[in-house]
């Protein structure tokens, strides 16, 4: 029974036979979950890739005589500010700003901690020491209270805030890279490439890396969606974008005062923190679920 | 006749996935009488297990479709039976022991709870009386000192005692039948030894009825009165054990008992079952005509000796992390192995026959003594020389990187240090694919796409593929059914005639050892207690242990004798 199970998930996932692409191969795994998180994911995306296209006014641009227009009238999809200001030109500024961010955070936690991890589990001695302890310490203060004390001193802007978020945050990669290698490096196939020579550099890449690349896509997804939260947090307590720069945390800040008279000014920048948190987390969902379906065919 | 405890008509079982149906039972019957001991036969995947797990109703409903057939259980349907009906029989008239009693033990509660649990749930009497029932269970089962078993924790209690637990359980409720899954297969075989001798002891004083599952053949013929041969979701052969194992019908049950190693001449080749079963058309390759004649001449040098060997693990740590106190896995052990020849390491689980392999391979450091490869000590040889000693593990399904084609995977060890590029590395593949019996085309194809002896072979190939001349091979063939282990003896007999290659043989059974190897160590308790020519040794062994081993040995020739 399970051997007819793996053959038919095994092929898409890079079995010998299964290298090419087709819409049965797609519709085996595909579930509610992954559909969803899948649409939004793209609509997301080609909106951050192609904002510019969309914009219908300047984001910047205020028209006090039409302040607080509802969504929907005078040519204002969304609505506009107490200064007039396009509110969907501005969530579209603000999605470009938090996608940039969050996306280049991420990647520099993911090669911060996966490196860290890696070294730490190939390598016992004083750098697995060193860098254990020293997450721990990282770990056992609340993350956005280091956030803060640290964008306090270096001050704001895109770069700061983006190397603070990058070099940061990289724990949940260390030690996910930390424990999994670790177990794979016990395994017997590592152990019999270890006994016919192969380096160490080769093991790692040939077959520890590629043992724990799915778990570092699952996490890249939910870590995405921690970062996007974060950035908005300090951007709403003023410390994350500069002042004037329309992102989604920013436009809340500025929101809290019209929020009876101007509700959509609120709901405009909320609503989008929550669809992108929520799709990134679906996304997430998703590919661990893929990972799940592949696993049984490799490590049952 | 006497009246069946349970019968079984035509009984078909499929299972029902995504992929489709796949028919697990096709039409079988089996008759259990009262007072018997029936076994079932087969390798994995032949349906046994299931046919067990179906008695007691035991596997998810809404996964299994059963066109056909009927189980009746004391004369009830249980088919037709409610889940509350179905609770009563299970522990009470039909109880189960397990592989693995560690698992099916629940390991936070004391042994005292969970016999307890059992004795409550099915009869009247209070917690007092149960406690009493309990300890005489206990007792009943040999145990010398109840009382503390009683009061333990599973992980308190070696493998033997939890199994002699599981078995108090499962007399507990006076069962009319006791349904044993693999019962000792978990175990060395000492302990299988007196676990099925107390299992044969108790089922006949108290009239209970036993369904022994097993893939062991020299085990069924030690235990059951009847036996029906299990052969893909069909039972191709039954009848009493007698005639069943001394004068086969069926093409299969001949077949698999062919391909036993016991009773052979040591070193010829075995009959293999997909060899019968295709009459002819077979994919287990002789690589080479099997004239034990035709030798290449050895040399006769000692290739591998270790002088006074000792390996330990930390045990306890101090406050800095550093061990302060050690365990002993392998206690100052001396052997030595001559060129072509195969040595044995012959042990229980933890007598420290791995540990020593891993140590000759490079895995473990020595804390002491010394391993001397081709007159030098092993850490003065250069990287290249080291390649000349590879290892074979037990278990194929972990040794394989599950995510690379199979032409990677043996050719990986070629990698080192030289640039080849993939055509040549493939070419390699390819002759390493046919000196080990596997078609060459298949090197494209990730290792779960074969079964359990092609993996095997696969990892054979990849130890091969760097020319070496000492092959240490970690208990080769006991993750694989014994028709698959017939096959891979043959391929490491063949590969030692042609390449004259060295063998560090490990294993607990005795027969296969006997098979296979020139020399035997017996290790015991982290020593080497008797060495020497393996006929010798173990015809006529003079050490304790290795006396009281060759007897636990089941066997089909003993069994007969009896």
């Amino acid at each position: 029974m399970t051997e007819v199970k793996i053959s038919r998930t095994a092929g898409l996932l890079g079995g010998s036979e299964g290298r090419t692409f087709s819409w049965d191969k797609i519709r085996q795994v595909a579930n509610v979950e992954i559909v969803i998180a899948g649409t939004l994911f793209t609509i997301i995306a080609v909106i951050a890739i192609f904002g510019q296209f969309l914009q219908t006014h300047d984001p910047m641009q205020g028209d006090l005589l039409k302040r607080f227009t509802p969504p929907g009238q005078e040519g204002y999809f969304m609505g506009s500010d107490h200064l007039g200001r396009d509110l969907w030109s501005r969530m579209v500024d603000g999605l470009q700003w938090s996608m940039a961010c969050a996306m280049t955070a991420n990647v520099l936690n993911l090669l911060i901690g996966s490196t860290l991890g890696l070294l730490a589990a190939e390598k016992p001695g004083w750098l697995r020491i060193i860098v254990n302890q020293f997450v721990y310490t990282l770990q056992s203060f609340p993350g956005l209270v280091i956030l803060i004390c640290v964008v306090v001193v270096v001050g704001q802007g895109f770069i700061t805030l983006v190397l603070t978020l990058g070099l940061l945050s990289w724990v949940v990669y260390m030690r996910v890279v930390y424990a999994e290698a670790s177990s794979l490096s016990q395994r017997e196939y590592v152990q019999a490439a270890r006994l016919a020579g192969v380096s160490r550099w080769a093991i790692m890449f040939g077959h520890v890396l590629p043992g724990v690349r799915a778990s570092l896509f699952v996490i890249f997804a939910f870590h995405f969606a921690g970062l996007l939260i974060a950035e908005s947090a300090l951007s709403f307590l003023g410390l994350g974008a500069p002042l004037g720069v329309p992102t989604w945390g920013n436009m809340l800040a500025e929101s809290r005062q019209y929020m009876i008279r101007a509700p959509w000014m609120l709901v405009v920048p909320a609503g989008a923190i929550v669809t992108a948190v929520v799709t990134m987390n679906l996304v997430g969902d998703g590919i661990a679920s893929l990972a799940r379906k592949k696993g049984p065919s490799i490590d049952a | 006749m006497v009246k069946p405890v349970v019968r079984i008509e035509d009984l078909s079982l499929e299972f029902i996935s995504q992929a489709g149906a796949f028919e697990a039972l096709k039409g079988i019957s089996l008759d259990i009488g009262e007072g018997e001991i029936v076994g079932v036969v087969g390798e994995s995947g032949s349906g046994k297990s299931v046919t067990a797990m179906n008695i007691l109703q035991l596997l998810p409903r809404t996964k299994i479709r059963v066109p056909t057939g009927s189980i009746n259980v004391l004369d009830h349907d249980v088919r037709a039976m409610s889940e509350k009906r179905l609770q009563q029989i299970r522990g009470g008239e039909v109880s189960m022991i397990f592989q693995e009693p560690m698992t099916a033990l629940n390991p936070v509660l004391r042994v005292s709870d969970q016999i307890n649990d059992v004795i409550l749930r099915h009869k009247d009497v209070s917690a007092l009386e149960a406690e009493e029932i309990s300890l005489s269970l206990l007792e009943d089962t040999q145990i010398a000192d109840p009382r503390r078993v009683y009061e333990s924790y599973p992980h308190e209690l070696s493998g033997g005692m939890r199994q002699r637990v599981m078995i108090a359980m499962a007399f507990s409720c006076s069962p009319k039948l006791i349904v044993a899954d693999e019962p000792t297969t978990a175990l060395d075989v000492t302990v299988q030894a007196q676990i099925l001798r107390l299992l044969k002891e108790r089922a006949e004083k108290t009239n209970t009825s036993v369904l022994l599952i097993t893939h062991d053949l020299a085990v069924v013929a030690q235990l059951c009165n009847r036996v029906y041969v299990m052969y893909k979701g069909e039972f191709v052969e039954e009848g009493t054990t007698q005639d069943v194992i001394g004068n086969p019908q069926h093409v299969y049950t001949k077949a698999l008992l062919n391909s036993l190693p016991e009773g052979k001449t040591p070193k010829s080749r075995l009959a293999t079952v997909a060899a019968a079963m295709l009459e002819g058309g077979s994919n287990d390759k002789v690589i080479k005509s099997p004239v034990a004649a035709t030798r290449i001449a050895r040399s006769g040098d000692t290739v591998l000796e270790i002088k006074k060997g000792t390996v330990r693990y930390p045990k306890d740590y101090n406050f800095f992390g550093r061990p302060i106190t050690f365990h002993t896995a392998v206690d100052h052990v001396s052997v030595d192995i001559k060129e072509g020849e195969t040595l044995a390491l012959v042990g229980e689980s933890g007598c420290g026959k791995t540990s020593l392999a891993n140590a000759v391979v490079g895995l473990n450091p020595l804390a002491d003594g010394e391993i001397i490869y081709r007159g030098k000590n092993i850490k003065d040889h250069d990287p290249e020389t080291r390649r000349e000693i590879q290892i074979v593990f037990q278990d194929p399904q972990s040794s394989l990187d599950p995510r690379w084609p199979v032409w990677k995977i043996m050719t990986e060890p070629l990698t080192v240090g030289k640039s080849l590029d993939k055509a040549e590395l493939r070419k390699r593949a390819g002759e390493l694919c046919e000196m080990v019996g596997l078609e060459p085309d298949q090197i494209d194809r990730l290792p779960h796409e074969f079964s359990g002896g092609q993996r095997q072979r696969i990892a054979i190939g990849r130890a091969l593929s760097v020319r070496p001349k000492l092959l240490v091979l970690d208990e080769p063939t006991s993750a694989l059914d014994v028709s698959v282990q017939a096959q891979i003896l043959n391929l490491l007999l063949d590969l030692q005639d042609e390449f004259g290659l060295t063998y560090l043989f490990i294993s607990h059974d005795v027969a296969v050892v006997r098979h296979i190897a020139d020399k035997v160590a017996v290790m015991y308790q982290s020593k080497v207690v008797e060495e020497g020519d393996t006929e010798q040794i173990l015809s006529a062994p003079t050490h304790e242990y290795t006396r009281t081993l060759m007897n636990a040995v089941p066997s089909l020739e003993k069994a007969f004798a009896a």
